[in-house]
């Protein structure tokens, strides 16, 4: 397309928006509103994702290797347990290593560990962490069945609950994205309907002179851009603040302090969040503005 | 130029606007169509439009056969023939100058050509000296004249004019027909639907004359009612 031509249409097109100041501010606000309630839930996500990813590094079960095995069975031990999907590392973890743990939870009272000492009644042990939380069990099973293994101890159950809530929040979060589309879509075609309607006239002599439905089309679609961008920066601004606000006051929770587990920064979700709303932005500009515009363009 | 062989076009609603049309326009003729009001002459203006399909027969214009046309390509067809209409339709909020360069904008021209040809236009239907000026503050005949000069402005080989005077008094609808034939006789074809049955008399043009969708008459030199 020529510079000139494109100079033309995208002027009608910013024209447009600051001409319909009515229908444009509410277009703009209902989409800040859902663009809103998607940004929280994407913030959760993030979190809930990180604290997943958190606790993963801290997800380990001890295999407890038998007595009768060599070190010969013990080596290959590992390799097998190495081999099985999902596992990250596998760590030995002596008999000697384990009483000294023992001791330094015993506290002062690590005396009544003395007849341990020469006579360790406990095994050496494998600790396996996992790169892939949801098998857990599927693992620890399948382990337990590999020769010398006398033994498998989970560690975490809880683990299971933060993924099932991690899962949720994952649907609804998809969810509320299909549906803020689709309500998009719709509060932008209708702004557009509107600008359309009144330019019906306009449109008609277009079409009798030769334009193009494309030609016709694109100061539309550019109004469409125009204000979805507008709201995915405003919404932007309004989730960063809310979520900002939302940390420093949790910040100083110990719940979480005890868990071990930090809120992600916002600036770390910002580029992320951006073009998620620049492409919703512009993707339900260009669909809501071609939808409204369709019966016009039949002449 | 514009060749209908054997179109027919029947609407949705059981209407039976077109029967069995076959006409030549050639290049460079100026033909009437006349008709009662209901007679098929919109449809058949509609029809080499493309603004409506043929239910049977074809319609070749400029030597293409236009039934079967993509929708994608119309534009360019509409490109080949200038529009106007009873109700002048021009844009109530551009100058009469922006009325006339917006059909170049739209097809695409160049500023500089933009700037050159508008001008030109608008002193061939002898409105140069209102180029500023909004539809509003023009009397019925010039907001035409500036209908037609956005329908010449991009040099069309044909001017199609569905009801060019039927809103205007006898002797600004004089005036238009008047500018019709000179630019007829700068080489363009024109074809006009009307109603004007002096006008329609005194210029001696062809006349095709269509009742209940059928033709009933084509002379090469007619009135609005002469005996067959």
């Amino acid at each position: 397309m020529k510079y000139n031509v494109l100079n033309y249409l995208l002027g009608e097109g910013i024209r447009s928006v600051f001409k319909n100041k009515k229908s444009t501010a509410v277009a703009l606000m209902t989409m800040c509103a859902t663009m809103f309630i998607f940004g929280i839930f994407f913030a959760a996500t993030q979190n809930i994702n990180s604290f997943v990813d958190t606790i993963k590094n801290e997800q380990a079960i001890q295999v407890n290797i038998k007595r009768t095995a060599n070190d010969e069975e013990v080596a290959k031990l590992k390799e097998e347990i190495e081999k099985i999907d999902g596992v990250a590392t596998v760590t030995l973890r002596t008999k000697e290593e384990f009483l000294e743990s023992l001791k330094e939870q015993f506290k002062e009272k690590a005396y009544l560990l003395e007849d341990y000492e020469k006579n360790n009644i406990f095994s050496n042990a494998y600790i396996v962490t996992f790169s892939n939380l949801e098998e857990i069990e599927g693992i620890q099973a399948q382990v337990g069945k590999l020769e010398n293994v006398s033994s498998t101890k989970d560690a975490n159950k809880s683990v299971n609950v933060l993924l099932n809530v991690a899962r949720g929040i994952k649907f609804i979060t998809i969810g509320l994205l299909a549906l803020l589309i689709i309500i998009s879509v719709v509060i932008i075609s209708n702004t557009i309907k509107l600008t359309v309607y009144a330019r019906r006239k306009e449109i008609s002599i277009m079409k009798y002179v030769g334009a193009t439905n494309n030609f016709i089309r694109f100061p539309f679609v550019i109004e469409g851009i125009i204000i979805g961008v507008i709201s995915g920066a405003l919404t932007l601004l309004l989730v960063g603040g809310a979520y900002n606000l939302l940390m420093s006051q949790m910040m100083n929770s110990t719940t979480l302090q005890s868990m071990g587990l930090e809120l992600v920064r916002f600036s770390d979700m910002f580029s992320l969040l951006v073009t998620v709303y620049l492409i919703l932005g512009i993707g339900i500009g260009i669909l809501g503005s071609t939808r409204s515009m369709k019966k016009y363009l039949e002449v | 130029m514009i060749e209908f062989r054997d179109v027919n076009k029947t609407y949705s609603t059981g209407t039976k606007a077109v029967k069995n049309a076959n006409f030549t326009i050639d290049k460079g003729e100026f033909a009437f169509l006349v008709g009662s009001s209901g007679s098929g002459k919109s449809t058949l203006i509609k029809l080499i439009l493309k603004e409506e399909e043929p239910t049977s027969g074809s319609i070749i214009i400029n030597g293409k056969d236009t039934t079967f046309l993509k929708q994608k390509k119309i534009p360019f067809l509409r490109r080949s023939m200038g529009v106007v209409f009873q109700d002048f339709r021009l844009l109530p909020d551009k100058t009469v100058y922006e009325n006339v360069a917006f059909a170049m904008y739209v097809v695409g021209a160049t500023p500089k050509h933009i700037r050159r040809q508008v001008p030109m236009v608008l002193s061939l239907v002898g409105l140069s000296a209102k180029a500023k000026m909004y539809p509003n503050e023009l009397s019925g005949g010039e907001q035409q004249r500036v209908a037609l000069a956005r329908a010449l402005v991009n040099n069309p080989s044909m001017l199609i004019a569905d009801e060019p005077t039927g809103n205007l008094d006898p002797n600004t609808a004089w005036e238009i027909m008047t500018l019709l034939n000179d630019i007829n006789l700068r080489g363009t074809t024109i074809v006009v639907a009307t109603h004007a049955k002096e006008i329609v008399d005194q210029m001696k043009k062809r006349v095709i004359q269509i009742q209940k969708g059928e033709i009933i008459r084509d002379d090469k030199k007619g009135g609005y009612n002469c005996e067959v």
